[in-house]
């Protein structure tokens, strides 16, 4: 039976039911919706495995966040930037266990202390990824400005380019991303079919939509539910009006846009009635106290979000979640105007919050079970306009975890040069040298997809690296 | 009624014949005459009954009202309109003003304050309805830091939209262009010509988004709005992109040398808008020095483009003066506002914010030719735009069962209408209760949208068979998440079950805004009566028959004087604002 007709068929059946109960239609259709279809990939062991997309929206000026400070390299960097530079004395060192690609000695931008630590400690959890963008093929700048090699559309454009960045491949449809393809085809072994594996705290996002599954949102502050549908027994006006609006949430709607609405608002009710239970449990003290910063001072919002998702991680037992993917953002990285400014306030944060947040998954002892690493729609250009860039292409990231082989740099750093730059596609818009596909690959490679299954998501990602072996090495070899 | 469809235009008698098959197959055949019986003289042209007129207002207010229906059907559509068009804008910023007088501070607040003012009860509700679907498009947000300090600024950006609502497209790009709060969210303001020396060259924020949000899009668009397919034998559609960087580098050099109107010519880089903020109110200036005269700047290319080879000729005369910088902008606007795709893309938006977020590239081309040539060979005239939106058959038609026409409403025209249909009455005349505002049961205020994409994109399509997987759009789903709809659909049951002028209860906020239901009470010992009273004003008349039969079942078993003869009104409003089948607009 196809999941149209299977969910018509238990509609029809529904209507005009007395004894008819919309929680256990609604939690049976999740389940059937989540279990028919799609090829099913049981990733293997009760082993909990996490992904936090920690995406840095507007476009992170990450030529900025990570500076070369040795001297030669410096002057380079700062003939290129001009007003933007940072001050050499300002740049925080990282010592590397292995050379960067270019032998430069590299530093963290002066607000990012808690991230530099980090890096530095004995098993560093934190890997650096450099120049990772959208790509089709790899592509030289020759390549690129003769159309030889195909790049991807739109490059350059926030919506476009931010879509790139959270689809499996450059040249997908844009609704999809690789975080809701890792949903769709795959679960885990004692894996809650009833709660969407993908959590957003950041609302609606490309990366954890799938065809099917449907990212549930949690705010920073928790879950809040839908007065009219508690199950408030004894006060029968209550109840009875419950009863009739489960009944048109649960009726022969002839619109698409109807159903897709009482599937939003069933969806909601569900996961609201499970994340709310669990979330009642006393919080773990500790993992509390690595985010208090993030209530001072009028607040942090990456650092609040980043808080609610290790408290959801530390009831994944209670939801019966194995495997789970999350979403967090900030924004304001589009940093035309007031850079030196606005990136400072802005790292800063992403610092604090990167290194509460790695702090509180070995406060919980799952520290070599969660990943975190950023993502940004591009970086931007090496030249300014005055106090600010515009839109680039490539940029570095992070990725921290327990199982990061860290303190190491990953990937080919591009050149920095002023003129005849030959990293640089135009402008100051460097191409990126690590495709996105790489990129996430090795993460997704990590949480369990085997190789075997590797281009049902990421049809184009053997096109890069070398034979047999188009994932970075950060997570293993 | 069978009458009036052969009276109808020829070219709208399909539509009609299509509206009247949907009123079949949802098994209601002639009702929306229940409280408007044709006891007065209608218009020839329409509406011929309530739901048809509820239905229109839904679209081209911020909802209907009992006395506005009746209105409607005596004067019909053509007569509306022309009124409306007439109607000068109802301004936002004198509201501020009148804050600002009492003495009050004014913040963001006061702005959401006076669009919901003007919302309910502005006599020009077309072009109040028309300036939030532009504010959507031209889209500047109190969120940017550059103008978040600037109320009555992004006020008077407002206005700006209401007062050209129905004027010339061109005309408007450019006063959006050089108003200095667009200025500002897009970098446009101060922008100045390459200095090579330090590596700096012009801004390129403004120049790509006037043309992929204000004007064109990314891809060359055919006349109906769907996507040029460059290679038809390649499966898969190959577009074509509408500009390049070299473009998008070409108006950054034209889009140089701007800032506050009083600004002396020697200090371009350091004036301020004037001690009492007088720049904010005025058109950006130029200033030659700093705008990039030297070098040709590639513009865009189109079939019949003016420019050669939409090329701008470098203009380094000696005696170049503001005049040329201002020869530049217009020949750049002249260049954007020339593009074929102008009317398609423009018409498409339209479209979705007032009448459906799937129309048929049909209907899209019909708009789309008015936008290219209002029949007196002006282009761009949005009056004519939106009249041609508004009477298209597609919009006046209800959609087939099982059609995808109409859209989630968004959530600033769910509780407008609500409050419109229900005469909302607020105990300081003030409409500024917290939980409505800051927002936050919503992410929607006007003005307010997260960046310059709006709160949602034109083609979000939710995931899953429905929208998605059938090849549908469903913009305002991008807003609906868990916590929104959470928080919103607790908002509009607490505004009809709790908010209501009869409630006595003593735990009752007496600042609260409050609706009327007096007239729904004495309505509700006809359970029918009332049903078809609510379906006219809230659904135009798209209540299924299911839904209908489920809430008589439902009232019919609460006692008439339940609640003090207010417990029908409240489940059966509430009932109806939560339902999948209010929440889409037919």
């Amino acid at each position: 039976m196809k999941r149209r007709d299977f969910i018509h068929k238990s509609l029809c059946a529904s209507v005009g039911s007395a004894a008819f109960s919309a929680l256990a239609l609604k939690l049976n259709l999740a389940h059937a919706a989540s279990s028919a279809g799609a090829p099913r990939i049981i990733l293997g062991g009760a082993d909990y495995r996490a992904l936090v997309l920690v995406s840095l929206d507007g476009g992170n000026d990450a030529f900025n966040m990570l500076i070369p400070r040795d001297n030669p390299h410096y002057a380079t960097y700062a003939g290129t930037r001009g007003i933007l530079a940072v001050p050499q004395a300002q740049v925080l060192p990282l010592s590397a266990l292995n050379a960067a690609s270019d032998g430069a000695l590299y530093g963290l931008h002066p607000a990012m202390p808690e991230l530099a630590a980090l890096f530095n400690q004995a098993s560093s959890p934190i890997a650096v990824v450099a120049n990772v963008g959208p790509l089709l093929f790899p592509i030289t700048k020759t390549e690129f400005q003769n159309g030889s090699v195909p790049a991807p559309a739109q490059l350059f454009s926030h919506s476009d380019q931010g879509t790139f960045w959270q689809t499996p491949n450059a040249d997908a449809d844009g609704r999809v991303g690789w975080g809701g393809r890792l949903a769709d085809l795959t679960t885990a072994v004692g894996q809650n079919p009833d709660l969407s594996m993908n959590i957003s705290l950041s609302g609606e996002n490309v990366f954890e939509a799938g065809e099917n599954v449907v990212p549930y949102f949690v705010s920073p502050d928790g879950v809040e539910g839908i007065d009219m549908v508690q199950d408030i027994p004894g006060w029968t006006e209550h109840q009875a009006r419950r009863a009739a609006i489960n009944a048109l949430l649960n009726g022969p709607l002839a619109h698409p846009l109807e159903r897709a609405y009482s599937g939003k608002f069933r969806r909601t009710v569900g996961n609201f009635e499970q994340v709310n239970a669990s979330l009642a449990l006393p919080f773990n003290a500790t993992v509390e106290s690595r985010f208090a910063y993030a209530d001072a001072n009028g607040g942090d919002y990456l650092g609040r979000q980043l808080r609610m998702v290790a408290r959801l991680i530390n009831v994944r037992s209670n939801l019966s979640m194995q495997r789970q993917v999350f979403y967090v953002s900030m924004g304001g990285f589009d940093t035309h105007d007031n850079q030196l400014l606005n990136q400072a306030d802005l790292l800063a944060s992403l610092s604090r919050g990167l290194a509460a947040f790695h702090q509180a998954t070995v406060d919980m002892g799952v520290a070599g079970q969660v990943v975190s690493f950023t993502g940004s729609e591009f970086g931007r250009t090496l030249t300014n306009n005055g106090d600010g860039t515009d839109h680039g292409w490539g940029g570095h990231h992070f990725v921290v975890g327990g199982d990061v082989q860290g303190g190491r740099y990953y990937g080919r750093f591009p050149s920095l040069v002023t003129v005849n730059n030959p990293d640089d596609a135009a402008y100051g818009q460097i191409i990126p040298t690590t495709s996105v596909d790489q990129y996430a690959w090795s993460l997704a490679r990590w949480y369990g997809l085997a190789d075997s299954d590797r281009d049902l998501i990421f049809p184009n990602v053997s096109r890069f690296g070398s034979v047999g072996h188009h994932h970075l090495d950060f997570l293993g070899a | 009624m069978s009458n009036r469809v052969l009276r109808g235009a020829p070219g709208q008698s399909l539509a009609v014949l299509a509206a009247l098959a949907g009123l079949l197959c949802a098994g209601i055949a002639s009702a929306g005459d229940l409280l408007f019986t044709a006891s007065f003289d209608e218009s020839p042209e329409g509406p011929y009954n309530d739901y048809e007129a509820a239905r229109f207002l839904t679209q081209a207010t911020f909802g209907p009202t009992r006395a506005e229906i009746a209105r409607l059907r005596q004067i019909g559509y053509n007569a509306w309109l022309n009124e409306q068009l007439a109607v000068p804008f109802s301004a936002h910023q004198p509201y501020l003003d009148q804050i600002a007088a009492i003495p009050e501070d004014v913040y963001h607040n006061i702005r959401y304050e006076a669009f919901v003012q003007r919302a309910l009860s502005a006599p020009d509700q077309l072009r109040q309805r028309v300036a939030l679907a532009l504010s959507e498009i031209l889209v500047v947000s109190d969120q940017s830091g550059a103008i978040n300090g600037e109320p009555f600024a992004l006020a008077h950006y407002y206005d700006l939209l209401g007062s050209n609502a129905f004027g010339n497209y061109r005309s408007l790009l450019e006063k959006v262009t050089l108003d200095p709060v667009m200025g500002h969210y897009l970098s446009m303001f101060r922008n100045q010509k390459p200095d090579p020396a330090n590596n700096v060259r012009p801004d390129e924020n403004y120049a790509r988004e006037i043309m992929q949000l204000f004007s064109i899009g990314l891809v060359e668009l055919n006349a109906d709005g769907t996507v040029i397919d460059a290679d038809p034998g390649t499966p898969g559609i190959q577009s074509v992109p509408t500009y390049n960087q070299d473009t998008i580098r070409g108006f950054a050099h034209v889009f140089t040398g701007w800032a506050w109107f009083n600004c002396p010519s020697n200090n371009f880089q350091f004036c301020g808008p004037g001690a009492t903020g007088a720049g904010w109110f005025q058109p950006m200036a130029p200033n030659v020095t700093f705008h990039a005269l030297e070098g040709d700047k590639q513009l865009l290319v189109y079939p019949g483009v003016s420019l050669p080879a939409g090329v701008l000729a470098a203009d380094a005369r000696p005696g170049a003066t503001v005049q040329t910088v201002r020869d530049n902008l217009n020949a750049a606007l002249d260049n954007v506002f020339g593009h074929p795709n102008v009317g398609p893309f423009l018409s498409r938006r339209l479209i979705q914010r007032l009448v459906s977020s799937n129309p048929s590239p049909a209907f899209v081309q019909r708009v789309a030719s008015k936008f290219n040539n209002n029949g007196s060979n002006v282009r761009g005239d949005l009056g004519a735009v939106l009249r041609a939106i508004l009477l298209d058959p597609e919009a006046r038609a209800r959609p087939l069962v099982g059609s995808a026409n109409g859209k989630l409403r968004e959530p600033l025209l769910r509780w407008t209408q609500v409050w419109r249909a229900l005469s909302a009455q607020d105990p300081n005349g003030r409409f500024n209760d917290w939980y409505v505002w800051y927002p936050y049961a919503t992410v929607q205020a006007p003005l307010h949208a997260n960046s310059v994409f709006n709160f949602f994109l034109p083609d979000y399509a939710n995931p899953g068979v429905d929208v998605a997987q059938a090849g549908l759009f469903s913009p305002e789903f991008q807003i609906e998440t868990d916590t929104y709809l959470t928080r919103f659909t607790n908002l509009l049951d607490g505004f009809v079950t709790w908010q209501y002028s009869g409630n006595n209860s003593q735990f009752l906020d007496p600042d609260i805004t409050l609706v009327n239901i007096e007239r729904e009470k004495t309505l509700s010992a006809n359970v029918d009566l009332l049903l078809e009273h609510l379906d006219v004003l809230l659904m135009g008349g798209t209540m299924s028959p299911f839904m209908r039969s489920t809430l008589k079942n439902h009232l019919s078993a609460i006692p008439v004087g339940a609640g003090n003869g207010y417990r029908r009104v409240t489940d059966a409003l509430s009932l109806i604002l939560v339902s999948p089948e209010f929440a889409i607009e037919k």
